[in-house]
C-alpha cells in the first residue's frame, strides 16, 4: 500500500461504522456542479468558491431533497466523493448539515499535500483520485450491494463511474485499465494502488445507474457512448423520476423532491412537467409512471395545494404525457463495449 | 485531467418556473426544418427565460435532434402531430400556447387559421404581413423593415377590409418597431389611388378620416425600397406580386456584382472595397434578424418565418411572438361604423 494510499483512506470520513452486511445500496455522490452550483472556471470564482461559508453556499435544485429522500427510502449508503480540497471539510459538512443531508464517507481531495510535494497532475487529475477512492468503498459495502453514481458533465465523471463499473462486472481487465492508466499519466503509487484495489475487489454487474447532471446543458448524445446505464439528467427531478422508474424510491419521495424545486427554486408546473415529459421522450422511463405518481398526489395533495391545487398538476402531467403515447422511444440499445482510451482522448478534448 | 467548458453560451440564470409565454412552434415546416428550426428553439430554450416552446411535429425526430443539441428541456415542450402546422395552430386555438410561429405554406397557413381560430371583433379578413428592408430607419430601435399587407391572405380584399388591414399593421408596427407613430400608405400605381380600382380609391378616401392611422396617401411600389412608409397596405394578389418583383429585383443586384466582380479587376477591387459596408448593410436588412412576419385579424397570434428560415430566424420568430403578446392588438382597433375622424 503506498503513501497516497495511506492518505486517501485516512481522509474518508466514515460517519456510520455499521456491519457491512446492513447495505443493500450505496449511493456516491459527487459534490461541486453535482451537489453545489460551484463556479471554479475562472480564478475569481474559485477564491469565490473557498471563501464561501457554507451559508452563502447553494446546492443543486433538488439534489438535497433526492439525497435526503435517498437515505430514508432504506439501507442505503450515501458516499460522497469530492474533488475539492480537504482543507473545505468543515464549510462542506456543514453546508450538508444545513440541508439535512446524512453520509456515511466523505472523502475529500489531498490538494495542498499535492501542491507541497510537487506532484501538481495530481491536482487536476480525477482519474487517479476517484477510481481508487470508489474501488476501496466495494469494501465496506457487501459484495452484491447495487450502486448508483452522480456526477456531473464538467469534468471526468462519466468516464470514471463508467470505467469503476466495468472494472466490477469484470468487463475491463487489467492491462486495459493499465494503459488507461498510462495515458491518464497518474503517478506510480496512484497506478499500482489502483491496479492492486481492481484485483481485490469482488466482481459483479452492480452499478445500476450512473447519473450524470448536465450542469454545463452538455448535449445528451455525448454520454450514449456509455450505454443506457448513463442517464444525463438536467435536474434532480429526472433523476428521482428514474429511480422511481427502477423501484429504489417510493413515489412520495419524488414527489417531495418537486416539491423542494417549487418551494426553494423557482421551478413552475411547467418546468417540471417538461422535465418529466423529456426524461419519458429519452426513454429513461415508461408512461406508466403517471399512474404510480397520480395515487402519491392523490394522497399527499396538501403537500402541493401550496403551490396549487393537485389535480392541476396531474393534469398539466397527463397532457404532456399522453400525447407521446403513439411515440414511444425505441427500447434500449444492448449494454456497449465501450472503447474507454478513445473516449478519454474524447474526453480531455472537452 | 480535462478542461473546463464555459457555460453554454448566453444561458439564461432566469428562473425555471418562466411565468411567460408559451409559443407552439411548427417544427416540421419549411426548408430546412427540423434541423434548423429544432436548433433555433434549443438555442432559445438556453436564452430566454420567458418563452416556452411547444415544439410540434414528428416527436422521435424532434428528440433525436434535441438530444444532440445543448438545450434546456424545462422549456420545450415537443407535441407529437401528423401535421405540425395544423397541430401548432390547434394548440392555440385551444389556449395551450399564445402564439404559433411556422415556416410552412401560406395556403395551408390561412386555411388552419381560418378552421381553427376566430377573427378579432370588426375584422373580416385576415391579412398576412411581409416585411421588406428599406434605406430608413424607424422607431427607436432603428427597424429597417416596414410592413407589406397583405401579401397573400385575401386575394382581393373590399375597402372596408383594406382599413382594417391599415388599423392592424399600425398596431402591429407600434409593438415591435416600437414606432410610436407608423406611416402608413396604400398601394396604388404612380402613387395615385384614383387610378386604382375602386375599393383602393374607396379604402384610400376612408383611411384619410381613421383615427390612430397616420395615412400618407397612395404610394407607388419603386417607393417601398425607399422607406417613404412604415405599412404598406394593398390586397394579396398584388402584395405577393409586388414582393415577388421586390425579391427578384435583389437577387438581380447579386448577380449583376458577380458578374462585374468576374468581368475587370478594377470593379473587383472596387467591389472587395465596398464589401465592409455591404456587409454592415446585409446585417442590418438581413430578414433572420427579423424572424416572422405576422398573418394578422385572428384572435390569436400568429407568425409566418421565411421558407429558408435558420436557427436565428426560428429564434426572432420566437421573440418577436413574445413581445407582440406583450401588446394587445385587438384593443387598439376602431369599432366598426363608429366617427373615425380624428378630433383637432
Amino acid at each position: 500500500m503506498t503513501d497516497e494510499r495511506l492518505e486517501s483512506a485516512a481522509d474518508v470520513d466514515q460517519r456510520v461504522l455499521a456491519p457491512a452486511l446492513r447495505w443493500t445500496r450505496a449511493f456516491r455522490w459527487d459534490l461541486d456542479k453535482t451537489y453545489l452550483e460551484t463556479e471554479f472556471d475562472t480564478f475569481g470564482n474559485l477564491l469565490r468558491t473557498a471563501l464561501q461559508r457554507a451559508s452563502q453556499k447553494r446546492s443543486v435544485a433538488g439534489a438535497p431533497a433526492l439525497m435526503r429522500e435517498i437515505r430514508a427510502a432504506g439501507p442505503h449508503r450515501v458516499c460522497i466523493v469530492s474533488g475539492s480540497p480537504r482543507q473545505m471539510r468543515r464549510v462542506l459538512e456543514e453546508k450538508l448539515r444545513l440541508d439535512g443531508v446524512e453520509w456515511d464517507e466523505f472523502a475529500l481531495k489531498p490538494s495542498l499535500s499535492n501542491l507541497i510535494r510537487g506532484r501538481f497532475r495530481a491536482i487536476r487529475d480525477q482519474v487517479g483520485y476517484k477510481l481508487p477512492l470508489l474501488l476501496d468503498g466495494r469494501s465496506r459495502v457487501p459484495p452484491d450491494c447495487e450502486e448508483y453514481l452522480f456526477g456531473d458533465d464538467a469534468e471526468a465523471d462519466a468516464f470514471i463511474y463508467s470505467l469503476f463499473s466495468d472494472l466490477l462486472a469484470g468487463r475491463v481487465g487489467a492491462a486495459t485499465l493499465e494503459q488507461i492508466l498510462d495515458a491518464c499519466e497518474v503517478y506510480r503509487d496512484q497506478k499500482e494502488q489502483t491496479l492492486a484495489l481492481a484485483r481485490a475487489a469482488t466482481r459483479g454487474d452492480v452499478v445500476r445507474r450512473i447519473f450524470i447532471h448536465l450542469e454545463r446543458r452538455s448535449p445528451p448524445v455525448r454520454f450514449s457512448p456509455y450505454g443506457r446505464r448513463m442517464v444525463p439528467v438536467y435536474n434532480y427531478f429526472q433523476a428521482a423520476l428514474v429511480l422511481f422508474a427502477d423501484g429504489v424510491l417510493p413515489a412520495p419521495s419524488v414527489l417531495k423532491v418537486a416539491a423542494e424545486m417549487v418551494s426553494s427554486y423557482g421551478y413552475g408546473l411547467h418546468s417540471l412537467s417538461n422535465s418529466f415529459q423529456d426524461i419519458l421522450r429519452r426513454g429513461y422511463a415508461e408512461v406508466g409512471v403517471l399512474t404510480g405518481l397520480a395515487d402519491a398526489v392523490e394522497q399527499y395533495a396538501s403537500l402541493f395545494d401550496v403551490f396549487r391545487p393537485a389535480k392541476d398538476i396531474l393534469e398539466a402531467f397527463t397532457r404532456r404525457l399522453g400525447a407521446l403515447a403513439d411515440s414511444r422511444p425505441a427500447p434500449p440499445p444492448p449494454p456497449a463495449t465501450i472503447d474507454y482510451l478513445a473516449l478519454l482522448d474524447d474526453t480531455r478534448r472537452r | 485531467m480535462v478542461e473546463p467548458h464555459r457555460r453554454a453560451a448566453g444561458a439564461s440564470q432566469a428562473a425555471p418556473g418562466f411565468p411567460g409565454v408559451s409559443v407552439a412552434v411548427d417544427a416540421m415546416s419549411g426548408e430546412r426544418a427540423p434541423d434548423d428550426v429544432v436548433r433555433g428553439a434549443a438555442e432559445l430554450s438556453l436564452s430566454s427565460g420567458s418563452i416556452e416552446l411547444l415544439l410540434v411535429g414528428d416527436a422521435r425526430a424532434i428528440t433525436e435532434r434535441l438530444s444532440r443539441l445543448p438545450h434546456n428541456p424545462e422549456r420545450i415542450d415537443v407535441r407529437p402531430a401528423a401535421d405540425a402546422l395544423d397541430g401548432a395552430v390547434a394548440l392555440v386555438a385551444s389556449g395551450e400556447a399564445a402564439a404559433v410561429v411556422t415556416a410552412g405554406e401560406v395556403d395551408a397557413l390561412v386555411r388552419s387559421c381560418r378552421e381553427r381560430l376566430r377573427l378579432l371583433p370588426g375584422v373580416t379578413a385576415p391579412a398576412l404581413g411581409a416585411v421588406y428592408p428599406t434605406a430608413l430607419r424607424r422607431g427607436t430601435k432603428g427597424d429597417p423593415f416596414c410592413l407589406i399587407l397583405d401579401v397573400g391572405a385575401t386575394l382581393a380584399p373590399a375597402a372596408e377590409e383594406l382599413v382594417r388591414f391599415a388599423e392592424l399593421g399600425t398596431l402591429y408596427a407600434r409593438a415591435v418597431s416600437h414606432n410610436p407613430r407608423p406611416r402608413v400608405a396604400i398601394l396604388a400605381p404612380g402613387g395615385r389611388a384614383e387610378r386604382a380600382p375602386p375599393e383602393i380609391a374607396e379604402a384610400a378616401a376612408r383611411l384619410a378620416e381613421v383615427a390612430g392611422v397616420d395615412f400618407l396617401g397612395a404610394l407607388d411600389p419603386t417607393e417601398i425600397p425607399k422607406g417613404e412608409a412604415d405599412v404598406v397596405v394593398c390586397g394579396g394578389f398584388v402584395g405577393a406580386s409586388v414582393l415577388s418583383l421586390l425579391d427578384g429585383a435583389s437577387g438581380l443586384v447579386v448577380d449583376l456584382a458577380r458578374y462585374g466582380q468576374k468581368q475587370r479587376l478594377l470593379w473587383r477591387l472596387g467591389l472587395a472595397m465596398l464589401s465592409g459596408g455591404v456587409g454592415q448593410l446585409k446585417r442590418v436588412t438581413d430578414w433572420k434578424q427579423y424572424g416572422g412576419a405576422p398573418l394578422l385579424g385572428f384572435e390569436k397570434l400568429v407568425l409566418r418565418a421565411h421558407p429558408g428560415s435558420g436557427a436565428l430566424a426560428i429564434q426572432n420568430a420566437c421573440r418577436v411572438a413574445a413581445k407582440v403578446l406583450s401588446a394587445d392588438l385587438s384593443a387598439g382597433l376602431s369599432a366598426p361604423g363608429a366617427p373615425k375622424r380624428e378630433s383637432a
